[in-house]
């Protein structure tokens, strides 16, 4: 199975914002026969991960997933665009299956993944650093979430990263503000984000991680500068996806046949309205 | 001899939980720590009861293990509470130095062992019995039922030193009758004494220990099965007379072979100068996988009741065909070894 930088891998992304949408449909379709799991992180990062695969290029760059449990918004996306056969994303999670739900070594797509929190950012900075040591044209991009925040080993990253300018290195900070106890501003003082980040010195910006193009803006102009870069991306565990009740828990949502059918009808809908 | 429920053995829900709750109503120096996943860790409750005592770490655990071994000095009892492998892999540098070395009363919970978690190999603690068992001044308890989930916090709380304690996450069964007791002294044989087998179990692995021991018992090979809660102190005079008493020994724990329960039985056995045949089950010195269940994993893995009955027979050096080990059905809410 292959992952994103593999030589010769390709693939073509011709509208973002409906594959945000054909993202967060696959997920629901990977998570429905087990009754819950992880959708709301395929809901919060589908901007993100559409906007990622049209900036990346692919057979060249390379891509690390920090917080495993949100690889199943990767496998949707690399399944929608051609790089993960559909029949191995439907066997997401089962006994016996590769495509595990907390990605591990062994997980298609991205190059790197742990399913221990806060290790990604190490990962990634150790990329960089081989690719300047290789003097290779190649960007490095990091997904990582606003609850590995708390690892100390972040920041260690964090530092390590500035301190050696790896500006090829770009992060994507999913800040969803949600982690298995709750919203993490209730457990975890994380602010100011940005602040933090440009004082280890990096480049931040913070903006809506909804906002597709503006994903996609940010991501292509992000290695321009002599800084590693943090694009903070304000975004739902909810988010294109009304029928979710309001209470519904982000970081393990329940999805009974019911609701299941309810949010299928919901994503079909809005593709075939050509809206989303 | 104990009193034993059959299975499908009946479960509960948040046993060490509830008694945790209970410990801290009797001692006010009893504080609980979290790093995320307080529900998995049954500790919503004592956030509800006790709030003021009840603090968020957040996910940090070397944080966490530094904050836990400052409390202990100053005279709190911490308990703390993540699952396994984020108790022991990541904060080992902290465990070691900021609680076990000043030798601290610091109760480390590490819930869902071994492959009981089918999140794959980060979330799967196959290897912190080992870990913790390397480290001096720590005391290292593997609970096998929900009896003994909901007596384990009163049980270590006067430990003169740190302890490092394995739960399993969810449905907890009974196995236990209500007179058992949880002795951090003494390994508990749970079935009279057999002449054939000597089949030490630990944690989840004392339920196909016992299915096991019956299905050899119905085929005529006697197995005394022993309960080895605590890993260390090993409780070496239980086990070598369990040892002696029989033709081979067996170990079985829901972690890897290598440092476990089945390493500390053998260096026993071997500094006794028994002389028995060993045979350790095990994950086989390997990582697991995620899955969709634990069941499907422990079969994988060897960590069925079958595997167990297998061990014993070689070890016995029959060559005949093995017993075939049925599982007993359970319905929801009840609980049956592979």
């Amino acid at each position: 199975m292959t992952r994103v930088s593999d030589l010769g891998t390709h693939w073509e992304v011709t509208d973002p914002a409906r594959l945000a949408t054909m993202i967060r449909l696959r997920a629901l379709r990977m998570v429905a026969p087990h009754g819950f799991g992880y959708l709301g992180q395929a809901l919060s990062s589908a901007e993100q991960l559409a906007a990622l695969f049209t900036v990346m290029r692919p057979g060249l760059d390379r891509l690390v997933c920090s917080p495993s449990h949100y690889v199943i918004g990767f496998f949707a996306a690399a399944a929608e665009l051609g790089i993960l056969s559909e029949d191995d994303a439907e066997t997401y999670g089962q006994d016996g299956s590769p495509i595990e739900a907390i990605g591990t070594e062994r997980s298609p797509v991205m190059d790197y993944t742990c399913g221990s929190l806060g290790q990604g950012l190490s990962a990634a900075a150790g990329f960089a650093l081989a690719d300047r040591l290789k003097g290779k044209d190649r960007r490095t991009f990091a997904f990582i979430s606003d609850g590995e925040l708390e690892e100390g080993q972040i920041w260690e990253a964090a530092m390590f990263a500035g301190h050696h300018r790896l500006n090829r290195l770009t992060v994507l900070l999913d800040a969803n503000n949600s982690q298995v106890d709750g919203p993490v501003d209730t457990i975890t003082t994380i602010e100011p984000i940005a602040a933090k980040w440009q004082a280890f010195g990096w480049t931040a910006q913070d903006i809506d991680g909804h906002d597709v193009d503006a994903v996609i803006k940010a991501l292509a102009g992000a290695a321009e500068g002599d800084q590693p870069y943090v694009l903070i991306n304000r975004t739902s565990t909810r988010h294109g996806l009304d029928c979710l009740p309001a209470d519904a828990d982000g970081h393990f949502i329940k999805l009974p046949p019911e609701l299941a059918a309810a949010a299928e009808a919901e994503l079909t809908g809005r593709l075939e309205r050509r809206d989303g | 001899m104990a009193e034993l429920n059959q299975p499908p053995y009946p479960t509960v829900l948040k046993p060490y939980g509830q008694s945790l709750v209970a410990l801290a109503k009797e001692r006010d120096d009893v504080l609980c720590l979290t790093g995320d996943l307080s529900k998995q860790c049954e500790i919503d409750l004592f956030a509800d009861a006790y709030p003021e005592r009840f603090i968020h770490a957040g996910m940090a655990e070397a944080n966490m293990m530094g904050v836990a071994g400052a409390l202990a000095r100053d005279g709190f009892v911490p308990y703390v509470h993540t699952f396994g492998t984020f108790a022991t892999r990541r904060p080992l540098d902290q465990v070691i130095n900021a609680i076990a070395f000043p030798n601290l009363k610091v109760r480390i919970m590490g819930f869902m062992p071994g492959v009981s978690s089918p999140g794959g190999p980060s979330h799967q603690a196959i290897d912190d019995v080992a870990l913790m068992r390397a480290v001096p001044n720590m005391t290292v308890v593997d609970v096998a039922d929900a009896v003994e989930g909901r007596q384990v916090a009163s049980a270590i709380v006067d430990v003169d030193g740190p302890v490092y304690v394995r739960l399993k996450r969810g449905e907890i069964p009974v196995i236990f009758g209500a007179d058992h007791r949880l002795r951090l002294d003494r390994a508990q044989p749970l079935t009279p004494p057999g002449g054939d087998v000597a089949l030490l179990a630990s944690g989840m692995m004392v339920a196909p220990a016992l299915a096991a021991a019956r299905l050899l018992g119905s085929h005529g090979v006697d197995v005394s099965v022993v309960n080895v809660p605590v890993i260390k102190p090993l409780d070496a005079a239980t086990v070598i007379a369990a040892a002696t008493a029989a033709k081979v020994v067996v170990t079985a724990e829901n972690h890897t072979v290598v440092g476990g329960l089945g390493s500390a039985v053998a260096e026993v056995v071997a500094e006794a100068g028994l002389g028995r045949p060993l045979r350790r089950v095990g994950l086989r010195d390997t990582f697991a996988e995620g899955a969709r269940t634990g069941p499907y994993l422990f079969g994988a893995y060897g960590l069925s009741t079958q595997a167990l009955a297998d061990a014993a027979w070689t070890a016995l050096g029959r060559r005949d065909r093995v017993p075939v080990a049925t599982v007993a059905a359970a319905e929801e809410g009840e609980y049956s070894p592979v």
